[in-house]
């Protein structure tokens, strides 16, 4: 036997090594013949530790999970169960919408209501009335410029108004530059120098 | 063969012809007489499904919830189990998925609601109450205290490794049973087991060797 197999054999096991044999053993469902914890009693000992702790953890769990499962509520469990599965089988229902004994609104709250729709008629009225009315302001001014209009093209030149005379004209704006030009204010005279002649004005 | 394994064998074969039955049943439209069968398989799964649930959701009301909707689930999707798997296994992964979504969306809900403190007078405790020997108090303490202790220290087990360790130590399932509910491999279930029991044993540890003193002390007195 080699010397890493005998102090393989001698050393103690370890807690992850005995773990281990005991995870083997759940794993399989069969309790496995381990050499070292056969010939070795410490380690045997702290086996049975081990495995008679975690048992009692099962036994913790599984009695709290009975203890707070009793027969009773198993049965209620039960037929809840078989509740939930009929309904799911049943065709759904339609739920009609429901109707109230009274109506909730009373014979005061309809001639409010009546009240209310005549006003918003009234309203309405009011308003397309005004509408109409100012449309028809507007189409008669129209139609009063628009009979005005052709009488005045038809009268022609107003008789009292005389043709325009170019030369009477010109002596006119001569004369007033002419003035202009004696203007007696001196303030203005340094505006007037600015001012262009009508004389002066390219034809 | 050992009488357990006798029993299993002949309860698998009646679970499976009820099941074959009930998805019969159903396929004809007999659905009264459907239900009639399935509670046969009900009846059958109903205190380790409720026990399991437990285990995981730490909560009656939670698990009894997760049991109901396990049953009715399989119920209604009973038209895509193969016969060759048992359908104890098939129905134990259903009822394990909606435990572990139930657990999911609780952590969401308590990340926004403070959580109420345990009266002394709760729900988990009538089973304390009404416990059939008659413990006595100081017991009963213990066993109350014991049992929050474990809780504490399965709820810090990954997810996988609490799996793994219930079915496996609560459940007596073999690596390959927990290996067909999980979807893990055989040697990852062993795995999974080796790291949970050598967590809990950290976790527990000080606390086991704590209560061990008592009880010794206890008996020289």
């Amino acid at each position: 036997m080699s010397i890493l197999n005998r102090l393989r054999l001698t050393a103690h096991l370890d807690d992850a090594g005995l773990t281990a044999i005991w995870t083997d053993a759940s794993a399989t469902g069969v309790r496995q013949s381990h050499a070292h914890l056969e010939s070795c009693s410490p380690c045997r000992a702290r086996y049975a530790e081990l495995a008679s702790w975690l048992e009692t953890l099962r036994l913790d769990a599984t009695t709290e999970a009975h203890e707070n499962f009793p027969p009773e509520r198993l049965a209620a469990q039960h037929a809840q169960i078989f509740r939930r599965l009929e309904a799911a089988e049943r065709p759904a229902r339609v739920i009609a919408f429901p109707r109230f004994a009274q109506p909730l609104t009373s014979r005061t709250s309809h001639a409010s209501r009546w009240i209310a729709a005549a006003a918003a008629a009234g309203l309405i009225v009011g308003v397309g009335v005004g509408q109409l009315m100012d449309l028809r302001h507007s189409l008669s001014r129209a139609t009063t410029e628009a009979r005005v209009a052709p009488t005045t093209m038809a009268r022609g030149v107003d008789p009292r108004m005389q043709p325009v005379n170019v030369t009477r004209d010109e002596a006119f704006l001569s004369d007033l530059d002419a003035s202009l030009s004696r203007a007696a204010v001196p303030e203005l005279r340094a505006l007037d120098a600015f001012t262009p002649r009508a004389s002066e004005l390219p034809r | 063969m050992t009488g357990a394994q006798a029993a299993g064998f002949t309860g698998r074969e009646a679970d499976s012809s009820a099941a074959s039955a009930v998805k019969a049943l159903q396929a004809g439209g007999r659905h009264a007489e459907a239900r009639e069968r399935y509670a046969e398989l009900v009846g059958r799964h109903q205190r380790r499904a409720s026990r399991i649930a437990f285990h995981y959701m730490r909560d009656v009301a939670e698990a009894d919830e997760a049991v109901q909707d396990a049953f009715v689930k399989a119920y209604s999707h009973l038209s895509s189990f193969r016969e060759e798997l048992p359908f104890e296994v098939w129905f134990t992964r259903i009822l394990i998925n909606g435990c572990l979504d139930r657990i999911k969306a609780r952590t969401r809900r308590e990340r926004w609601i403070a959580p109420m403190p345990d009266g002394p007078a709760g729900e988990r405790d009538f089973g304390e109450r009404v416990a059939g020997n008659d413990p006595s108090p100081e017991d009963q303490l213990l066993a109350r205290e014991r049992r929050e202790r474990l809780a504490r220290a399965l709820a810090k087990l990954p997810e996988r490794q609490l799996s793994v360790f219930m079915l496996s130590h609560y459940e007596g399932c073999t690596s390959r049973e927990v290996s067909v509910v999980t979807g893990l491999n055989e040697s990852t279930v062993r795995v999974h087991l080796f790291r949970a029991i050598r967590k809990l044993r950290t976790l527990l540890g000080e606390g086991h060797a704590a209560e061990t003193k008592v009880e010794k002390r206890r008996v020289h007195s």
